[in-house]
């Protein structure tokens, strides 16, 4: 029974930062290409656009890290002999799941708005601070579903109970595909909502730039729009609590 | 439980959740969309700011419908087998 909590450990951990690693690269590199275009066209504002592209990608690597944590929690926080049985294995193992697939979406929607806010200050550079404040305050809106998916994954990790003796076969069956499907409902389930907010972000700087006196009336679109974009994250996440606890 | 039985509830949790989790993919990118299009809009022509922005409203309630369907096979799955 070890050898099996500590091989789903292990592969928690791999799937964890190697899914989440996936749109961490692309979502960098949309900003870094964004950013190269834009220094071709306006080459004069280089320092702003040069800070807009580092902050930018420090910001869309976060759900990297995420996952980086989970996986090094699983690797590294497990015991030699961990106990708990088929629950653990199951929790363990959707634990990396859910930190992986929950970070595709919100790296990939930073990486957007990013790109968007380098473009943006290509063409004004005289709004940089304006257009990094928002791409900022967009990016953060984007990195929610990802919090989520590291909140389920915590508990996963740390609040599982352990598998009492002598249950029957069958409860143990139910217990531990719960476990697993509460990993896949919040990280296939932040997907969409972390890439939706990341457009409107992008969208947003790119309009900040263009029609700064416009700044209020796009900041409130976009908040209620991020909001309601974000409510399918937030009933996965309620479906994932349902199934761990329930 | 009998064997039998535990897997017809395990199938069921298993389900919920990738009902959830996949149905929550399309209405979060498609309100996104909505949204970031609105924005635009709204930029673009700020003296029909209260239009866009209830468009855009209507828009993400019926995209976000298919969400709820999602919500409501999952929580089905999950309270009634």
């Amino acid at each position: 029974m070890v050898e099996y909590i500590r091989i789903a450990a292990f592969l928690g951990a791999g799937l964890s930062v190697g899914i989440g690693a996936i749109t961490t690269g692309i979502g960098s590199g949309l900003i870094a290409g964004e950013g190269a275009k834009a220094l071709i066209v306006q080459p004069k504002a280089n320092e702003s656009i040069f800070r807009t592209m580092l902050i930018g990608q420090a910001a869309a690597q976060t759900a990297g890290i995420f996952a980086l944590v989970i996986s090094m929690l699983l690797l590294y926080g497990i015991s030699e002999a961990p106990e708990g049985g088929w629950f653990k294995t199951a929790a363990y193992l959707s634990a990396g799941l859910a930190m992986g697939l929950g970070s595709i979406g919100s790296s990939y929607g930073a990486g957007y708005a990013g790109g968007q806010a380098c473009k943006s200050v290509a063409r004004m550079p005289k709004q940089s601070n304006m257009i990094l404040g928002n791409m900022l305050i967009g990016q953060a809106l984007a990195q929610t579903s990802a919090i989520f998916a590291l909140l389920v994954a915590f508990l996963l990790l740390y609040s599982v109970p352990e598998q009492p003796e002598g249950l029957e076969i069958g409860n143990i069956i139910v217990k531990s595909l719960a476990l697993i499907g509460a990993g896949l409902a919040i990280g296939l389930g932040t997907l969409g909502p972390g890439t939706g907010v990341g457009y409107v972000a992008g969208k947003a700087s790119d309009m900040i730039g263009r029609f700064p006196n416009e700044k209020l009336k796009i900041l409130r679109t976009m908040f209620l729009g991020a909001a309601v974009s974000q409510s399918t994250a937030i009933y996965s996440l309620v479906v994932a609590f349902l199934l761990i606890f329930a | 439980m009998e064997l039998a039985q535990g897997i017809v509830k395990a199938a069921a949790l298993l389900g919920a959740g990738m009902c959830m989790g996949m149905g929550a993919l399309g209405p979060g990118v498609g309100e996104g969309f909505v949204a970031g299009k609105a924005c635009e809009g709204i930029a673009r022509s700020p003296e029909n700011a209260s239009l866009i922005t209830r468009t855009m409203l209507v828009g993400q309630a019926v995209s976000e419908s298919t969400g709820i369907y999602s919500l409501v096979i999952a929580l089905l799955l999950i309270f009634s087998t």
